[in-house]
């Protein structure tokens, strides 16, 4: 259940898109699915982009990745990374 | 005899100075360009004077302001840190000190930070711009050999950007398209002040979190069971020199200890900390270490960092020798490993 104040998963899954087509110029990614990996192949997430997500996301949500996820699992794809958040902003799962 | 130091380039802001407007709040559309500091670039640009820009804005926005504007700009600083530590990463990129810039931002904050940290540059509202134009300091005499190289400078870093927007394949062969080169080579001792330049200069890529004299470079240079690496970056715009270095400390039975891990903030992008972290993991392999070991700080200003890591497979661990708000990050090398880009060179390897 998203209450008044939850973004939601949804939400944060297109927050995410957008922040992703706009860092890396790229704007298809504003179609990219839930399980797509953002390193790699996917979404080929650099240094610089990287730097950018995770800034949004703080700014956006309040979420700190870098500081919470030491590896960073949480960028293994979009799915995994709009969880950690949702989880953080009063999500029920 | 006292004479005002020249600026050489101009660091502006986006929003609401370059641009009426916010650009992000603005999306779709786009802000447009504010003419007169359009026309202000213009006439600086004619001085010899480079531009630059330091925003709260994704990296298209500042090519946006590029097409708005007309102007060419040097260097884009895009992100959410300090705008006194974008400006003293566009001097360094650009080579040249601090207290050749200026600074236009229309958030008084802004002006605040930038002023109190860099009391060199000179810090303007774009009110204030307008009027600077006729001070000295933006006044050279003779339009220099100096700017006519920085122009260059610009010309390349330009036209690799160019060629990135219309490349269609992948990041990897862009980069062998633009004829990258990385080489990845023991350091000499004629590399040890730009190793020490280069240990200063890095922040978001340095794993040691600090400068290392070049006393201790030069130390490390000779020291038993240690390597000091250099890498080299070129390709078909530019030779950009030594980018990247590390040093890897061998004396710890089947694991390489990387003390020391740092990269060129121009470097980003270009495959540079990807090559460097492929070759260690090879090299070590091929000594006989289980494990590549990478002690590195855990803050804001090391997320980069910890991206490349993370991207070439290394796990936080739990060490108490890393020290207050570091880590160490280990990569365990059971796995086949990964072949280096044909366009890294190895001279001395196979």
């Amino acid at each position: 259940m998203t209450g008044p104040g939850r973004p939601g998963p949804a939400v944060i899954a297109d927050e995410l898109r957008q922040v992703l087509a706009t860092a890396t110029g790229r704007p298809e990614l504003a179609a990219l699915t839930l399980d797509t990996p953002l390193f790699g192949d996917g979404v080929g997430l650099d240094s610089l982009t990287g730097t950018l997500l995770l800034r949004r996301v703080r700014q956006q949500f309040g979420v700190d990745v870098a500081a919470e996820d030491l590896n960073l699992d949480a960028l293994a794809t979009l799915g995994t990374l709009v969880t950690f958040v949702d989880e953080r902003t009063g999500g029920d799962s | 005899m006292s004479t005002a130091v020249l600026v050489k380039c101009v660091v502006w802001d986006l929003d609401n100075t370059l641009l009426r407007g916010t650009y992000l709040e603005s999306l779709p559309d786009r802000p447009p360009a504010d003419p007169a500091i359009s026309g202000l670039l213009a006439e600086l640009g004619r001085r010899g004077i480079v531009h630059a820009i330091a925003s709260r804005n994704p990296p298209e926005a500042a090519e946006y302001a590029a097409q708005a504007t007309g102007c060419e700009f040097v260097a884009a600083e895009c992100g959410w840190g300090r705008k006194s530590e974008a400006l003293a990463r566009i001097a360094a990129g650009l080579d040249i000190s601090v207290d050749a810039l200026a600074f236009v931002d229309d958030d008084p904050y802004e002006r605040a930070e930038v002023g109190a940290a860099l009391p060199g540059v000179r810090v303007l509202s774009p009110e204030d711009a307008a009027e600077a134009v006729g001070w000295p300091e933006f006044s050279p005499a003779v339009v220099t050999e100096e700017a006519r190289r920085r122009a260059g400078l610009y010309r390349q870093r330009h036209r690799r950007q160019q060629a990135k927007q219309d490349f269609a394949g992948s990041h990897e062969d862009f980069l062998r398209a633009c004829q990258t080169e990385v080489t990845i080579a023991a350091a000499s001792p004629a590399d040890v002040p730009r190793l020490h330049e280069l240990s200063e200069r890095t922040s978001q890529f340095n794993s040691a979190g600090q400068a290392l004299p070049a006393e201790s470079i030069a130390a490390l240079l000779g020291a038993p069971a240690t390597d000091v690496m250099t890498v080299r970056l070129r390709d078909r715009f530019a030779d950009d020199g030594l980018v990247g270095a590390c040093v890897i400390d061998w004396r710890q039975d089947r694991v390489a200890a990387v003390p020391l891990l740092m990269m060129s903030c121009r470097a980003i992008g270009r495959g540079v900390i990807d090559s460097l972290l492929t070759w260690l993991a090879g090299r070590a392999a091929r000594r006989g270490a289980a494990a590549v070991q990478v002690p590195c700080p855990v803050g804001e200003r090391s997320v980069p960092l910890r991206l490349a890591l993370a991207r070439a497979g290394f796990r936080a661990i739990a060490d108490q020798a890393a020290g207050p708000g570091r880590t160490v990050f280990r990569c365990d090398l059971g796995m086949p490993q990964p072949a280096l880009p044909d366009w890294v060179t190895v001279p001395g390897e196979a």
